[in-house]
């Protein structure tokens, strides 16, 4: 008992000077998984609330963290709508109106589509280890599974909207399991379970993702990848408004 | 009447220099006029800025379904999900005696964009014939024309329309998260802009027509969030509500909150509170003054007859009858002040309630706690003011003669009725 008392608070202490290197490159690679330099997927975003439950298919593209490209497939009614982030720049196209508008920084938060995901989520800005100091607050075992628990504090000059996060990764195979989101007042704001560690593009990812908001606990998004395929040929020239007009790739 | 001599002495002693009467008395109703036609502005310029604060958009009392307020969650309509029979809701406000206008609403947190410019707004669907009867946005119409019912429409502010560069005429991409879930969106026309004075609305409110906008978020034409309502009398606004509650209730609209605007705009009750706590400095500041003017004189009629008093003394008359005359002489001039200071205040009253004092040509119009002010100083009737005001003259009277009354008890008779 004592020995094993010894060797936690032994890792304890170790742990933020051995492992800081380590920790970032753990987080930039959970960070970087689900992305590749460049990829290609098909997700099934179901959304549940209190009022009412849908579901959406989605092709997603992706070169770096400069451009996205995410179009709703199904259902019918809202196909077409399609969502293109290019360096700092949101826009959405609306094929109902058939018009393509230019969303500001300002509602980056708000969410996207109905689902608990925001604008920020889908397209991100940038690496997360640009944005957070990273710290690994527990190491050892959960549920008899080895773990890290980081936390990431912005840095002092992030543009981010959330106070810390707190991320836990699974040692033997480097998956995420979840990862809690704390607002600026440091209360638990949302939590994204990771789930059904599948290969998909020739790597090991999370093929679902569940966010809960914690002050709604019975509603949810669930983020199901059907395929994905990585580092494939896709130019900057891709992510134009012409292509967010087309519903063809 | 057992104490009537002392009350003739002091009313006939009123009559002895009645030009020093007159003169004091007039001193006092001029304190009485001012104290009650300072009120009677401030109450009129606070009773205005509600009116102008509640009837630009608000209206002085609005109904909602329970759960609405704080939070105006799209889903919180009037009679729930299935909605309500609005028609026959409005029949039944607008039943009430003494409710001018009632007006149905849907609200929503959307987007506006013309295209290279996106801005999030208030999402406003209104009956644009009832809403007439409520608002004043047509009112604040500065170019173009009110929304046709239920065309795909928008009436926007003029400090909104800056920022998008539209004018009446142009075209704007309409986005809100709908209540299945889906992202309505549509295009509106811009069918006119308004201008308030007031920020939120002007740069942050896009109002269109109930049933396009019932459309745009997938509502029934069922489902409202709020039925705003007109009265006259702003400070009639929590009895009204409350009889409302009661009447809605009988008539079987379910579960509905009823609410004035002394609730949902305390701030105003604030101001209001301030002002009229204000007006007891005034009172206080005219009366003190008076205090003085008055023992003065009173002081000055009592040394007159310091012989008089001397002879009563040395008849046998004791010195609390000496009291009471000077007492009875000074409340006697305080009847008289204030009979005439009523009737120098009511003509004036009654003029500049109907015939209000209009500042705009000095200083324009202004804003104020969110509400636009136009510097018109109608006078209301402070009634209890009135009361409290003749009170306040009496009581200075009294004051006044309190001193004087000691002095004409300390008159020595003998020494006074030999002339040394």
């Amino acid at each position: 008992m004592r020995a094993l008392l010894a060797c936690v608070l032994g890792a304890l202490l170790a742990a933020p000077l051995a492992a800081q290197r380590t920790a970032r490159e753990i987080v930039d690679h959970v960070d970087r998984m689900l992305r590749g330099s460049s990829s290609r997927g098909e997700i099934t975003m179901e959304v549940v609330t209190a009022h009412w439950q849908r579901s959406m298919d989605l092709a997603i593209w992706s070169l770096g963290t400069e451009y996205a490209l995410i179009r709703i497939t199904a259902p019918s009614k809202d196909a077409g709508t399609a969502t293109l982030k290019a360096g700092t720049e949101i826009w959405n196209y609306l094929p109902r109106v058939d018009r393509v508008i230019k969303l500001p920084s300002s509602l980056m938060g708000q969410a996207w589509m109905g689902s608990h995901f925001t604008n920020d989520d889908l397209v991100k800005e940038s690496r997360i280890i640009e944005d957070y100091d990273i710290a690994i607050g527990y190491e050892g075992a959960r549920d008899g599974v080895a773990v890290w628990e980081f936390v990431l504090t912005p840095k002092p000059d992030a543009a981010v909207i959330w106070g810390r996060i707190e991320e836990q990764v699974r040692r033997e195979d480097m998956m995420p399991t979840w990862a809690k989101y704390y607002d600026e007042r440091g209360e638990l704001s949302r939590t994204i379970t990771f789930s059904e560690f599948r290969r998909l593009g020739g790597r090991l990812v999370p093929a679902v993702m569940t966010v809960v908001p914690t002050d709604k606990p019975d509603e949810r998004t669930v983020i199901r990848y059907r395929n994905l395929e990585f580092d494939i040929k896709l130019t900057p020239s891709f992510f134009s408004l012409r292509q967010l007009r087309s519903g063809a790739e | 009447m057992p104490a009537s001599p002392w009350w003739r002495i002091g009313w006939r002693n009123l009559g002895r220099n009645s030009r020093r009467t007159v003169l004091t008395a007039t001193g006092l109703a001029v304190g009485y006029w001012s104290v009650v036609v300072i009120t009677g502005m401030a109450d009129g310029l606070v009773a205005d800025m509600v009116r102008t604060a509640t009837g630009i958009l608000s209206g002085q009392v609005q109904a909602h379904a329970p759960e609405y307020l704080p939070d105006r969650t799209l889903y919180e309509t009037i009679g729930g999900a299935e909605g309500t029979d609005v028609p026959a809701l409005l029949h039944a406000v607008e039943a009430e005696p003494g409710v001018l206008g009632a007006a149905p609403r849907v609200y929503a947190g959307g987007l506006v964009s013309s295209g290279a410019t996106t801005v999030g707004v208030l999402l406003l669907g209104v009956d644009p014939a009832r809403e007439d009867s409520v608002s004043r946005l047509a009112a604040a119409l500065v170019e173009g024309r009110l929304p046709t019912p239920g065309a795909r429409e928008l009436l926007i502010g003029r400090e909104l329309a800056r920022q998008l560069d539209v004018a009446p005429g142009g075209e704007l991409v309409v986005v809100a998260p709908a209540a299945d879930g889906s992202l309505g969106n549509d295009l509106f026309r811009v069918s006119g802009l308004y201008a308030t004075g007031i920020a939120e609305l002007d740069a942050g409110t896009a109002v269109g027509p109930l049933a396009a906008i019932q459309e745009l978020l997938a509502l029934a034409p069922g489902r409202v969030h709020e039925i705003a309502i007109r009265i006259g009398d702003p400070w009639a606004a929590p009895g009204m509500a409350d009889s409302l509650t009661r009447r809605l209730s009988a008539a079987g609209a379910g579960p509905i909150a009823v609410r004035p605007w002394t609730t949902f705009r305390p701030e105003l009750v604030d101001y209001a509170n301030l002002s009229s706590g204000s007006m007891w400095i005034v009172v206080l500041i005219v009366f003190a003054m008076a205090v003085f003017g008055v023992a003065n004189t009173l002081l000055m009629t009592t040394f007159e007859r310091r012989r008089e008093f001397a002879l009563l003394l040395a008849l046998g008359a004791t010195p609390g009858g000496i009291v009471r005359a000077v007492l009875a002489e000074a409340v006697a001039l305080g009847v008289i002040s204030i009979l005439l200071g009523v009737a120098i205040t009511v003509p004036v009253l009654v003029w500049w309630h109907h015939d209000p004092i209009d500042l705009s040509r000095l200083f324009g119009d202004f804003t104020m706690a969110g509400a636009l002010v136009r510097p018109v100083l109608r006078t209301d009737y402070p009634l209890s003011m009135c009361f409290y005001a003749a009170g306040a003259l009496l009581l200075t009277a009294l004051l006044a003669a309190l001193y004087p009354a000691y002095r004409a008890t300390r008159v020595p008779p003998a020494d006074t009725l030999a002339g040394r």
